[in-house]
């Protein structure tokens, strides 16, 4: 597989972990619990909407987009282009910077650390790493001083 | 040198060819994620009330809290908590001192204890009527603060037998040890605990300990700062 083809496959992972975030949120899924420094927690503080909107909302949201700038750049038209790679890039970390603003609002305002929340941001920066260094090989490959 | 780029782009043109192991791979991924969320969806939770405790809502009768504070206080605190959950503990150990000093004796508000035993806490229940026993004496909350503070000795973790931990409790704190006894091994206000519990399932709690504070239900053990501001809210309303 491709770099690319590694970012769809942990942004379709990433898809469904903010999806079961958001059911969490939305009270479909989970069972009786006692809360401590878990996901409730952090689920339920104050910090869990952005604009309005669920923040695991925005996650689905963002890997979903993920996913489809992914998939779509493995096509063999976009194969060499700096401008999708540099979008790839961009997007990822965008989502890097988002999602470390939440862990650091989990280990130093929330003081709780949810398990679901740390995955995600395993995975987004996982996509940015995958992303920069398919920027990096796109580049190599497009730069004519290379010749 | 022209060589080496053609050869380089040529290995990026074949690299963006989706081979086959690329659909497999995402077919798993999206097989598994969705089998673990219809899964999670569709199962009962394992621990729901009605599963292994049966609340019979039309027979438990009305649902009685414990009630610290000001009857006529302008905000009424709400707590449905296990005396199991460590979440509990917590908040009762380490915030509710500071509640009860700084919100329920000034006046601010008033806090009402429901009980809310979750099926997988096996000695939960013999904690719940050990208190409403005590309640008896007239001694909820001194038991309460007692249970909360030891539930590492006699949760299900560290024994299968708690009674002789509740009674050391209850003379503790100066009950009449055989009045309490005889309450708690009839389980007395067994039906009283399951009222309470049916009130929270109705409310749809699913999470202790869970606060109603003016009609808005707040899961999870809140920190001071966030139901002070929460009450301050309430209160200009």
């Amino acid at each position: 597989m491709t770099k690319r083809m590694v970012v769809a496959a942990l942004s379709l992972a990433g898809i469904f972990v903010a999806l079961y975030l958001l059911l969490y949120k939305l009270g479909m899924v989970g069972a009786l619990t006692c809360s401590i420094g878990s996901c409730e927690t952090v689920n339920t503080s104050r910090w869990a909407t952005f604009f309005g909107i669920p923040v695991a909302g925005w996650g689905v949201a963002f890997y979903g987009g993920m996913f489809v700038l992914a998939v779509a750049s493995t096509g063999e038209r976009y194969a060499e282009s700096v401008s999708v790679s540099l979008a790839l890039v961009t997007a990822a970390g965008t989502g890097v910077l988002f999602s470390a603003w939440l862990t650091y609002l989990e280990l130093f305002v929330i003081h709780a650390i949810c398990q679901w929340c740390v995955m995600s941001a395993i995975i987004v920066t996982s996509i940015f790493l995958v992303c920069v260094a398919d920027y990096r090989d796109t580049r190599r490959g497009s730069d004519p001083g290379d010749t | 040198m022209a060589d080496n780029k053609n050869k380089r782009r040529s290995t990026v043109r074949n690299a963006s060819t989706r081979p086959t192991g690329f659909y497999y791979v995402l077919a798993a991924i999206a097989v598994i994620g969705a089998s673990i969320l219809g899964y999670t969806l569709l199962r009962k939770p394992a621990g729901a009330v009605g599963t292994e405790v049966k609340v019979d809502l039309a027979t438990v009768g009305p649902a009685q809290g414990y009630t610290m504070g000001k009857s006529d206080a302008p905000v009424k605190i709400v707590e449905f908590a296990d005396f199991e959950c460590p979440g509990c503990g917590q908040f009762a150990t380490v915030t509710e001192p500071d509640v009860r000093k700084r919100i329920i004796d000034t006046g601010l508000a008033s806090l009402t204890f429901y009980d809310f035993p979750l099926p997988q806490h096996k000695n939960s229940q013999g904690a719940h009527n050990a208190a409403a026993c005590a309640n008896d004496q007239g001694k909820f909350w001194e038991m309460h603060d007692r249970i909360f503070m030891a539930q590492d000795q006699w949760n299900t973790e560290a024994t299968d037998n708690p009674k002789p931990f509740f009674e050391k409790y209850a003379s503790d704190i100066g009950l009449d040890t055989n009045v309490w006894e005889s309450c708690y091994d009839s389980r007395k206000y067994q039906g009283r605990i399951m009222a309470n519990q049916a009130e929270g399932e109705r409310r749809r709690v699913d999470t202790t300990p869970t606060f109603i504070i003016a009609d808005k239900m707040y899961p999870g053990a809140l920190p001071y700062d966030a139901l002070k501001a929460i009450v301050d809210s309430a209160t200009q309303k």
